[in-house]
């Protein structure tokens, strides 16, 4: 036992003393995070501010003063299109989409010849694309009140034409509608815990074989359970303390998150930070252990960042699951490690219940997975001192 | 004390697939040496010999084929923990934490021995003034030289006290000062002032051999070839220079083995 925290002392202070390691990790991970999501919520603001403008952009204005009328009853103000606006458009300059009214347009429309207007936009301009929708349904306003009009001249009800009623009812709660775009920050807690965990597991082992001080090491009486759980603890330390490091750094972003929705939204406060830590530190201590057990059959640093390279894929992939899987959570992700973690932070930002089999499969897993990376390293131990 | 009985080592190299089965490597055939307390004993033999295997045995890294292995009396196969607290061995490879000082690195050994923090402070120190090391004690072994890093290396090895101490090619790397003050500290150790040790030391080089050791051993394929003091080997062999006679050992016997 003694041994063990002089392994565990001793590691620690070699990991923090590896500054220039601990730093780019810091920045890369704990810093990424917020800044992503301060820079959403600059794209957020930009959107509402546009929603509200309440502005449309039409080329040809002039063809058709009833149109002019009614977007100015709508209270929209209408602007000229800009000559070359099919470029700006395609080039992101204009973020608005055009809507091109041809000659002859209020002639045809008084006909009943259904004239045509075109709505332009470039579906690689995100601005715009968000604008067309808001373009359409005003221009389609204005299509149904002439036609209203129309039948009303003619003694017909409204209604007909609209037989059917639609009005939509959300569902989602404030917080699930929130969660939509704060989806990436269960992502990156995750990767956080990960790139602490790597460098502190690699270096602990192969990067120990490297230096050529495991075979002195495991000539001391120490036993060899002791000098690995030792070693465990620390690299799961040092992951669960980027962890930490990167949850409590959401609290602060906050403050800085520039569009009042989701600042109103995004509910992360530090009982959030807690529990997201609760869910982490078994999943630090796991992924400690298998990288850990990975690092240990190699020789080499180097070899061995190429060995868990495919770990580091597949935790980095696993959340994504989620993204291409339509149907929602299925059981089977609780028993799969960080896709679990995943799908139950993704609830708690939510601000849905947690059940316990929630806590309690990925908590099993995590343990089982620890022990057997853990056991395997002390296994390998001295097979990998001696060549 | 220890004491080595016709130690055995075979390792078979890795599989091919779609290939016979190669044949295992015969490291360490038989060897046996005893080497008293207060004794220097030179294992001396050509490279690949089977002399860091036969220590690395000794040191409970690798488990014999066959063979006894004893220190102090100690069975090092049976109680490798109780055999390793009385040995100090400074292997081939010599890794020092580079982000640690020389104090915490030899003080962490310490530790692994089972000694308490300060006492293990105190040796740190102690053994710093006999290796000469005091004024690199607190600095982190990142730039060491070659024979700075010896130096702390075996600072560790001797942490806890050991009556006995292993070295495997010491003074590979070091220069003629540090070989001297190497060698001085080696002697100092195996007389009664210096707690009268038990030094079995590794190396191919016969000047070594002859300034320091109270008895040698020849070791050649992986087999003890010659073994008594370095007059006793010159007489037998009917030669006046050490080198020769210990090419007339190591090879002719090897040669006609």
């Amino acid at each position: 036992m003694k041994r063990m925290w002089a392994v565990y002392r001793k590691e620690i202070v070699d990991a923090l003393r590896d500054r220039r390691t601990l730093i780019v990790v810091l920045v890369s991970s704990v810093l990424l995070g917020p800044l992503v999501l301060i820079v959403m919520s600059g794209l957020l603001a930009q959107f509402e501010t546009q929603a509200e403008k309440r502005v449309v952009v039409v080329s040809g204005i002039e063809h058709a003063p009833t149109l002019k009328n009614y977007f100015e009853r709508q209270t929209y103000t209408v602007q000229a299109a800009p000559k070359d606006h099919e470029d700006l458009l395609r080039r992101s300059k204009l973020s608005e989409p055009v809507l091109v009214v041809p000659d002859g347009f209020e002639e045809a429309l008084l006909h009943g010849d259904r004239p045509v207007l075109e709505l332009v936009s470039d579906s690689g301009n995100r601005q715009a694309e968000v604008g067309a929708g808001r373009v359409r349904r005003l221009v389609e306003g204005f299509a149904r009140e002439r036609g209203a009009l129309a039948l009303a001249l003619r003694g017909v009800a409204a209604e007909v034409l609209e037989p059917v009623e639609v009005i939509g009812r959300d569902l989602a709660s404030q917080q699930s509608r929130a969660s939509q775009l704060t989806a990436m920050l269960p992502f990156f807690v995750l990767m956080a815990v990960l790139y602490g965990a790597l460098n502190a597991a690699l270096d602990i082992t192969a990067g120990e074989r490297e230096r050529g001080s495991l075979e002195p090491l495991l000539m001391t009486p120490a036993p060899r359970a002791a000098v690995v759980a030792g070693k465990w603890l620390a690299v799961a330390s040092v992951s669960a303390l980027i962890a930490v490091l990167s949850c409590l750094s959401f609290l602060p972003a906050q403050w800085l998150l520039r569009s009042d929705t989701l600042q109103a939204l995004f509910q992360f406060g530090w009982i959030e930070a807690g529990l997201f830590i609760a869910t982490l530190v078994p999943l630090a201590c796991a992924l400690s252990a298998l990288l850990m057990a990975l690092a240990i059959r190699c020789r080499t640093f180097k070899e061995a960042q190429a060995a868990s390279s495919v770990l580091l894929m597949c935790v980095s992939m696993l959340p994504l699951v989620t993204v291409f899987n339509q149907e929602g959570e299925a059981p089977w992700h609780l028993w799969v490690p960080a896709l679990a973690q995943h799908t139950v932070m993704s609830r708690m930002l939510k601000g849905e219940a947690v059940p316990f089999d929630m806590v309690a499969i990925p908590l099993g897993v995590c343990l089982v997975l620890s022990l057997l990376g853990v056991m395997s390293v002390a296994r390998s131990l001295r097979a990998a001192a001696v060549h | 004390m220890i004491t080595v009985q016709h130690l055995a080592k075979q390792f078979m190299p890795p599989r091919r697939w779609f290939r016979p089965a190669p044949d295992p490597v015969r490291a360490v055939v038989d060897v046996s040496f005893t080497a008293p307390d207060g004794h220097i004993l030179g294992l001396l033999g050509p490279n690949g010999a089977g002399k860091t295997t036969s220590l690395r045995m000794l040191a409970g890294l690798i488990e014999p084929d066959a063979g006894r292995l004893a220190v102090d009396g100690v069975d090092v196969v049976a109680r490798p923990r109780e055999a390793m607290a009385k040995m100090g061995v400074l292997s081939d490879a010599r890794g020092l934490y580079p982000r640690l000082t020389a104090r915490e690195n030899i003080v962490y050994y310490g530790l692994l021995q089972g000694m308490p923090r300060d006492t293990a402070e105190a040796r740190a120190t102690e053994l710093a003034r006999m290796l000469d090391l005091m004024p690199l004690l607190d600095r982190r072994t990142d730039g060491f030289s070659q024979g700075e890093r010896m130096k702390t290396a075996l600072a560790r090895a001797l942490v806890h006290d050991p009556a006995n101490i292993v070295l495997d090619e010491p003074t590979n790397g070091l220069d003629v000062m540090a070989t001297r003050a190497l060698r001085e500290a080696l002697r100092h150790l195996s007389t009664p002032a210096g707690g009268g040790k038990c030094i079995v030391f590794s190396t191919h080089i016969m000047q070594e051999v002859e300034r320091l050791c109270d008895s040698v051993t020849i070791v050649a394929h992986g087999r003890t070839v010659a073994a008594g003091t370095v007059a006793s080997l010159l007489e037998a062999t009917s030669q006046t220079d050490f080198e020769e006679a210990f090419v007339a050992l190591a090879f002719n016997e090897a040669g006609s083995a």
